[in-house]
């Protein structure tokens, strides 16, 4: 087999659904629009846990915002009848992500948990992978963000503080999860819990609309919750496989 | 009709020599600084012997380096716990002295690190400890030297190289390391 | 090259020699940095370094009183999330209650006592040390005391709950003055009177939206602001989807679609101030559709009698059969919930529309069921703090007025920015000879105070607080200091009795500390210990309650037939809502809402709320004013054009949101921008539509009727760009968000996007 065709080869097999289900953990997440109320809650939880920057009036307006999870939101219908939906987007860490397959010096790929990942210090700043995301969720650091003293003390150390020229996005709050790996191997090297890692987002949901978990685990929360009939994939279409499922808002009749 | 090139360069020589002496220097005295002075053996604001502690008096790692067992970092002894035994243990030497100067003053003592690793890697001393892998594995035979040196590169591929022999499970995943 | 001279030869050597010499330092420059390893000189207790360490605390950003747990490494505060075990919040936390990080780490605090050097209001101060500052301050206070002039000291806060509330008055009783002030922009006050009115009980009931299956409500933006958003969400998610085969339904009346609004299945835009009426017209229904069956149902019949559905929809602009609908809606549901706030309950009629939503519920039967409201057992320390509110401020504004306020000491409240121009506060200040400020921060009023004592914030300082409503019974939670103090600033309760000592006026405990604890003594001394050993002692109990950071007492209280009196029914009746400003040339009522990052502005000076996009505009570091579409094309405006917006009693500046969600003859402006002072991510940004508001009152609750003010729109010819983020606000057939349901998706977002193909 010469080395084109061992690659191919490698490729589709990496590339086919259900490739991770043999992996210890798949994580996962579902939205329920139908609890989702747009607050806004997850976008500040993920900012304070992620070192996010603080970008600034001037860069927003050229469109340069950095948010893992942002709130989409869609006007239907005219006044009165008139409706307005949100949808709370983040990395979908697709199985098939388009993303992956860009980027030049494979800084984002694919990890054994099913997570898209992106190593910081490895990304040159093509941003070929966020014109590639159809979900738009991957962000590009304009500028060495600074902090004013002593904002700075607050950020986590557990995660990067991203330089200048780095892309990022959503890691499903990989720190947490790391770090509930190292307590299930402290105890034993049992198995991660099913509730006991939660990305910020996920903890600090008023409504409990996020719902995060291991969908290899077939009795998680995340696997029953999966499984509703509610669930749909954001432009399933483009066949990228996401990982984050959301579950239909449910459009109540006129009468009552 | 040819012209000789021969007067252009006597004209340009000393600018040659200037440049190319310039040039050679550079290279040579980056090269002397890497090679001869590569600060792998900081100067620390006291001399503190690991050979005396670790090799002469057989005291375990752990007992100062507290945090190993049970955090990312192993920690540096509080100046508390140095001047515990130091109250009576050669207090007369001068550099238990300088320790006492720090305790009296309840200052820190500004060590130098040795092993620094940037901000972007993720490097739990627990998961190694809990490994049963030597503190000597990574820092080197510290109880036989003076003044700690450092003699691992702490470079990905020294790390993968360990990672990949030992067959640690996603050992070789990036986001087992980076952060 | 044979023949090298000396003086080329040193000219080489020469460059050899600089050029190592770079090259040397070429290397050094791009080493790794000296890094240092600084141990403690003794350690802190639990200190271990990459190790986290959680306290439970409360959270101090709104009065909702949510517990939290946050994370500490090194020393630092990195992260708060809800407290899982506090049963207001659950483990949930909203945006606002996640930025609390900022306020500890805000660049702008005050770091230590200051006095103003030079002109008050100038914006000058001299540091100066805390023995100076309240000896200072003390100077001024002690010889009133002495003299039994205590009165002529006043006291303005926002109303802190739990003993900080208490130590408030104790002060203000030590230093013999009635005159404690307690005035929060979004406090429901009028609630409280509807409540008093109705229930005879000067208390918010538990509004189990958890267990309802049907919500009507009338203006109360209870998943955004109202009251206990934490508690109202998580409510609200479990009656969506928290049961199988059951969905609850929530309905809004507003005029503007508010968050919940969006969130709710229906949206009824009823007229500015006719909420209560149409509250009326639905009783109206049940009773006389027969649905009600209580022996007092003949009142009602009478009293409702006007309130006839063809009068209800003439005046509330809301269609007969949709009251018709709402009515048997409301009729049938097995738990159905009415609830009123926000801009209804805030009008001159404010008390008249809640009394008419209390009726509501009334009828429905749901008081003191699940899914109903419910009344609490007295909160442990005592019943609700209460608040002098509006009606105090005027108080205040007029006994400055007549000189007889000396000094005027500010505890957490912002009057110049949360109380409208028009009620006068400014030239009141004037008259004030000394003004305290204990704020963290330099805000409007704190600007203009002669001596600050800057206290320390909710994470720095202790406390405690028992949420209202609670969950059905009596909640209170512990705040710890979870960090070391950053600045030389104090608690503000340790402020006030170091004042109080000073003065001459005893207060027999000598922190704050002591005094939560002294409070709680009584607490504990309330429950019985017999199951629990180690509670037994004060000490375990106190041990535990820090770790847990949350207490409860599992007694309910049993609602036994309630009925309301005679002449309660007698009085329920729906004068209109009077607004300030004649239709004909304030031809449009605004409608200014608590914005749900800055709350009621104290959020703006955080650059996390102020990066937050405002939910349902997408806007960022903004301020606007929200038209209807059709009404801004019949004016010429589109988004971005700067309008004034002028009341009788001012005007103000900002540019054009076309709204699709508002009435055609109503517009809308966010509480929370405009500031002048607040620091850097807050001033000078925007516009503060108090300031123009009416200083009218309730006159029964005495709360501020901010939703009765018309305003007329004037377009400046100027442009403001309005910075946005996320995309296309509308889905294009790209079906992002779906829906199901028996309403079948009829017109799922827009016509799909036409793709042209290009013949060959």
């Amino acid at each position: 087999m010469n080395f084109l065709d061992r690659f191919r080869d490698g490729w589709r097999t990496y590339r086919k659904p259900g490739y991770y289900d043999g992996y210890d953990y798949h994580w996962a997440m579902t939205i329920d629009l139908d609890r989702c109320t747009g607050c806004e809650a997850c976008v500040t939880a993920c900012q304070a846990e992620n070192n996010l920057p603080i970008v600034g009036e001037r860069e927003l307006a050229r469109g340069r915002e950095i948010r893992w999870i942002r709130i989409e939101r869609y006007w239907e219908g005219e006044y009165p009848n008139v409706k307005l939906g949100f949808i709370p987007l983040l990395c979908q860490h697709c199985d098939q992500a388009p993303c992956e397959t860009v980027c030049p010096v494979a800084a984002t790929y694919h990890n054994p948990d099913g997570l898209n990942a992106q190593v910081y210090n490895r990304c040159i700043g093509t941003r070929s992978c966020a014109v590639y995301c159809p979900y738009e969720v991957r962000y590009f650091n304009y500028y060495d963000h600074r902090w004013d003293p002593p904002l700075e003390q607050q950020l986590n150390p557990d995660v990067s503080v991203r330089g200048k020229g780095v892309m990022e996005k959503c890691t499903f709050c990989i720190q947490r999860i790391r770090q509930a790996k190292d307590t299930a191997k402290d105890e034993g090297e049992r198995r991660v819990r099913d509730g006991e890692v939660q990305p910020a987002c996920v903890q600090t949901c008023p409504t409990r609309a996020l719902t995060f978990g291991d969908s290899n685990d077939p009795d998680s929360a995340v696997s029953r919750k999966m499984a509703d009939p509610r669930g749909y994939k954001v432009l399933e279409e483009l066949n990228a496989h996401p990982s984050v499922v959301y579950l239909k808002k449910v459009k109540a009749g006129d009468a009552g | 009709m040819s012209v000789s090139i021969v007067p252009t360069l006597r004209v340009l020589k000393p600018t040659f020599l200037i440049v190319g002496g310039g040039l050679a220097g550079l290279v040579l005295g980056y090269w002397v600084n890497v090679l001869f002075f590569p600060g792998l053996t900081p100067t620390q604001p006291i001399e503190f012997s690991h050979k005396i502690h670790a090799g002469d008096n057989e005291i375990p790692c752990q007992y100062c380096h507290i945090y190993a067992r049970r955090s990312t970092s192993a920690g540096v002894p509080s100046v508390a716990k140095c001047v515990g035994c130091h109250e009576n243990v050669a207090a007369d030497k001068p550099q238990i002295r300088l320790v006492m100067n720090y305790w009296n003053n309840q200052e820190p003592i500004p060590w130098v690190k040795v092993h620094d690793l940037p901000d972007f890697v993720h490097f739990p001393h627990k998961r190694h400890v809990a490994a049963e892998i030597e503190c000597q594995t990574c820092h080197g035979p510290v109880e036989t030297m003076e003044v700690v040196t450092r003699i691992a590169p702490l470079q990905m591929g020294w790390c993968l190289e360990c990672h990949r022999a030992e067959n640690v499970v996603h050992g070789t995943d990036c986001w087992t390391c980076h952060k | 090259m044979a023949n090298i001279d000396r003086r080329d030869f040193l000219k080489l050597i020469g460059a050899g020699g600089v050029g190592a010499g770079a090259g040397f330092l070429l290397a050094d420059s791009i080493k790794h940095p000296v890094e240092h390893l600084i141990p403690y000189p003794v350690p802190p207790e639990e200190y271990s370094p990459g190790i986290v360490t959680w306290y439970n605390s409360v959270c101090g950003m709104c009065s909702a009183g949510c517990g939290i747990s946050v994370r500490i490494r090194e020393g630092r505060a990195k992260k708060i999330e809800g407290n899982p075990l506090h049963p207001v919040s659950q483990g949930a936390l909203c945006a606002l209650g996640q930025a609390g990080l900022q306020v500890l780490y805000n660049p702008d605090r005050i770091t230590g006592p200051l006095q103003v050097s030079g002109e008050r209001g100038a914006g000058t101060f001299a540091e100066l040390t805390w023995d100076d500052a309240l000896r200072s301050a003390a100077g001024r206070l002690a010889p009133l005391v002495e003299s039994g002039r205590g009165d002529r000291v006043w006291m303005l806060s926002s109303g802190g709950g739990g003993h900080l509330g208490r130590l408030q008055r104790e002060f203000m009783d030590a230093l013999g003055s009635q005159n404690l002030v307690r005035y929060d922009f979004a406090h429901p006050q009028t609630l409280y009177a509807a409540n008093r009115r109705f229930f005879g009980e000067d208390a918010l009931p538990y509004y189990d939206l958890k267990n309802c299956d049907y919500l009507l409500s009338f203006g109360a933006d209870y998943l955004g602001t109202w009251i206990s958003p934490v508690l109202h969400s998580l409510g609200f998610g479990h009656s969506r989807q928290g049961t199988e085969g059951s969905r609850g339904r929530f309905v809004q009346i507003e005029p503007r679609l508010s968050l919940t609004g969006a969130s709710a299945d229906e949206w009824i835009p009823a007229r500015p101030g006719t909420e209560g009426l149409l509250a009326l017209g639905l009783a109206h229904q049940l009773v006389a559709g027969g649905a009600y069956e209580g022996p007092d149902a003949d009142a009602w019949n009478a009293t409702l009698a006007s309130y006839g559905s063809a009068r209800v929809a003439a005046e509330t602009g809301v269609p007969e059969d949709t009251v018709k609908r709402l009515a048997d809606a409301f009729a049938h549901h097995h738990s159905a919930l009415a609830i009123g706030g926000g801009a209804a309950a805030s009008h001159r009629n404010g008390v008249d529309t809640l009394v008419a939503v209390n009726a509501l519920n009334y009828l429905a039967g749901n008081i003191g069921k699940p899914g109903g409201l419910v009344f609490n057992p007295a909160p442990a320390a005592g019943g609700s703090p209460g608040q002098e509110g509006y009606r105090g401020a005027l108080a205040l504004i007029e006994a400055a007025g007549r000189s007889e306020v000396e000094v005027l000491i500010l505890s957490d409240a912002n009057p110049l920015y949360s109380l409208p121009a028009a009620a006068g506060f400014e030239a009141a200040l004037q008259q004030i000879p000394l003004v305290l400020s204990l704020s963290s921060f330099m805000d409007e009023t704190t600007a203009r105070a002669d001596l600050i004592l800057p206290s320390h914030t909710y994470l720095e300082s202790w406390g405690d607080d028992f949420p209202e409503p609670g969950v059905g019974f009596p909640v209170g939670a512990v705040s710890q200091p979870v960090v070391a103090p950053l600045y030389n600033t104090r608690a503000s309760g340790d402020t006030l009795l170091a004042l109080a000592q000073q003065s001459g006026a005893l207060l027999p405990w000598a922190s704050m500390e002591e005094r939560v604890k002294d409070g709680w003594r009584a607490i504990h001394a309330r429950g019985s210990w017999e199951d629990e050993p180690e509670l037994q002692d004060f000490d375990g109990f106190w041990t535990a309650l820090l770790e847990s950071g949350v207490w409860g007492e599992t007694a309910h209280r049993e609602h036994t037939g309630f009925s309301p009196a005679p002449e309660v029914i007698d009085g329920i009746g729906m004068p209109s809502a009077e607004f300030s400003g004649a239709a004909q040339s304030y031809p449009f009522v605004l409608h200014p809402y608590l914005s749900q990052t800055f709350n009621d502005g104290r959020g703006a000076n955080l650059p996390w709320m102020q990066e937050l996009a405002d939910p349902m505009t997408a806007v960022v570091y903004g301020c606007w004013v929200e038209v209807n579409p059709k009404t801004a094309a019949r004016l010429g405006l589109s988004e971005g054009d700067v309008v004034e917006v002028a009341s009788p009693h001012g005007q103000i500046r900002a540019p054009v949101f076309v709204y699709p969600a508002i009435m055609p003859d109503v517009v809308a402006m966010p509480i929370g921008q405009g500031h002048t002072e607040y620091g850097r991510y807050a001033k000078g940004r925007g516009a503060n539509p108090i300031q123009i508001l009416t200083p009218e009152m309730e006159p029964e609750s005495g709360a501020l009727a901010w939703a009765g003010t018309r305003v007329q729109l004037t377009k400046t010819g100027e442009r403001a760009k309005l910075v946005h983020t996320g995309g296309e606000s509308r889905q294009l057939g790209r079906n992002i968000i779906q829906t199901e349901g028996a309403g079948d998706v009829t017109h799922a977002g827009g016509p799909a996007i036409p793709i042209k193909v290009v013949p060959s």
